[in-house]
């Protein structure tokens, strides 16, 4: 079977008895495509606690890059798929840069994902700097709020606030088209932004 | 010949010479390196959205060592060809939107969903397999039908796509891209006894003979 083929078929989560039933092998043919993937850089091998090894395959994993999707999964209880492939070689990738890449994919699930960030974010210069040239300053701020109800986060630093919060000729706007929440209505009248969440899409981070 | 490593090193070491910021497309064998169709490649082919992208990418790769080259010699005398670079095995094709008789149109741009960032100033994004078929019909080089051979056994081709993106093309003036994909395929599905159903090449030779009636009629 070419290499090819066979990452296609395993690509995702498996374990041997899994590789055994999709490609109808026995266990010491699934051992030897697994190791021939391995060898290839295709799996990346984990062991659980009940000491059964579990193989993720991808085609992405021979590429070596890190991805936003990795660092938020990284973080967040909520745990994202990647929708797409966004590979970063050769730098550290920031808690900073991942969260204004998670506003700007306008994906509700990864920004509900990204919320987490937030625990652990603490350059807000940086953090200031990359929502500015993004635009998206308001919509850090009022997604920093909606964390701090839920989760336990650093202090925002007042510089931050005061530099990002709304004028008075400032217009609503959204974070993700057309959703506005009915639960978070204070934050959203605060920062001039529309929180795409209510109390229960929160409740992952219980 | 360059495997996915020494290319992932290449392209960190062109970032770090970049100037500025740039975007490019990969539309040949590096694109189906990442996307996990080939091991390695001679040619690296990119896509540039404008000259002024290309010359701060060519003033990078001359700086590592890479000498420029005549086109004539790969491309004979095609129109559009790019401007290459090569050192020792290795070879740079950089084209600006227009490979030979294709556009590399909106809807291309928008299919290549994979992205590729090399430090802060080099975005590679990564042709959707369909249009990698398209730009191996546009360049027609002697490895190009392998390619395309590789790809579309390697894959579940939508050959709706394909024809409607070689429409595209003729609605964006490139009049030969009906035409040249047809004979393209045909070729590889007879010489290389692919499966590429009958049905695509009906449809494709169809509307080049709208295109001729067409023609005869404005005459």
């Amino acid at each position: 079977m070419e290499t090819r083929e066979l990452v296609q078929k395993l690509e995702g989560i498996q374990t041997i008895e899994s590789v055994m039933d999709i490609l109808k092998v026995n266990k010491q043919m699934a051992i030897y495509y697994i190791h021939r993937l391995r060898k290839e850089g295709y799996v990346k091998t984990k062991k659980q606690s009940n000491n059964i090894r579990v193989y993720s395959i991808s085609l992405n994993n021979k590429l070596r890059g890190k991805s936003y999707y990795e660092i938020i999964n990284l973080y967040s209880p909520i745990k994202i798929s990647t929708p797409i492939i966004y590979n970063i070689y050769g730098k550290e990738i920031s808690l900073e840069e991942t969260l204004i890449y998670a506003i700007k994919t306008k994906s509700l699930r990864t920004i509900l994902a990204s919320l987490a960030l937030f625990k652990k974010i603490n350059d807000w210069k940086k953090l200031y700097h990359l929502a500015k040239e993004n635009n998206v300053e308001r919509q850090v701020g009022a997604l920093y709020d909606l964390s701090h109800k839920i989760i336990k986060v650093r202090r925002m630093n007042n510089k931050f606030r005061n530099n990002a919060l709304p004028k008075e000729k400032d217009k609503f706007e959204y974070i993700i088209q057309g959703l506005k929440s009915n639960d978070f209505i204070d934050i959203e009248k605060k920062w001039k932004v529309y929180i795409p969440f209510n109390k229960k899409d929160l409740e992952g981070y219980k | 010949m360059i495997t996915i490593d020494q290319q992932q090193k290449l392209l960190l070491n062109i970032s770090r010479r970049l100037t500025r910021k740039i975007t490019i497309y990969a539309i040949g064998g590096t694109a189906m390196m990442f996307l996990g169709f080939k091991d390695s490649t001679l040619d690296i082919d990119l896509v540039f959205e404008n000259e002024k992208d290309r010359e701060v990418f060519k003033e990078a790769i001359t700086s590592l060592g890479y000498l420029s080259m005549d086109a004539i010699a790969v491309y004979g005398k095609k129109r559009n060809t790019p401007e290459m670079f090569k050192l020792s095995d290795e070879r740079f094709d950089l084209f600006i939107n227009e490979v030979i008789d294709f556009i590399f149109s909106d809807n291309m741009r928008r299919r290549a969903e994979q992205i590729h960032q090399f430090e802060d100033k080099l975005i590679l994004k990564i042709a959707d397999p369909h249009d990698i078929i398209l730009m191996k019909c546009a360049t027609d080089r002697i490895k190009d039908k392998d390619d395309a051979r590789r790809i579309i056994n390697s894959t579940k081709i939508n050959w709706n796509l394909i024809i409607d993106e070689a429409k595209n093309q003729m609605e964006l003036g490139k009049n030969r891209a009906v035409f040249d994909l047809g004979c393209f395929l045909e070729d590889i599905k007879t010489g290389m006894n692919l499966d590429i159903p009958m049905d695509v090449l009906d449809k494709l030779f169809l509307i080049v003979e709208k295109q001729a009636k067409d023609k005869r009629n404005i005459q």
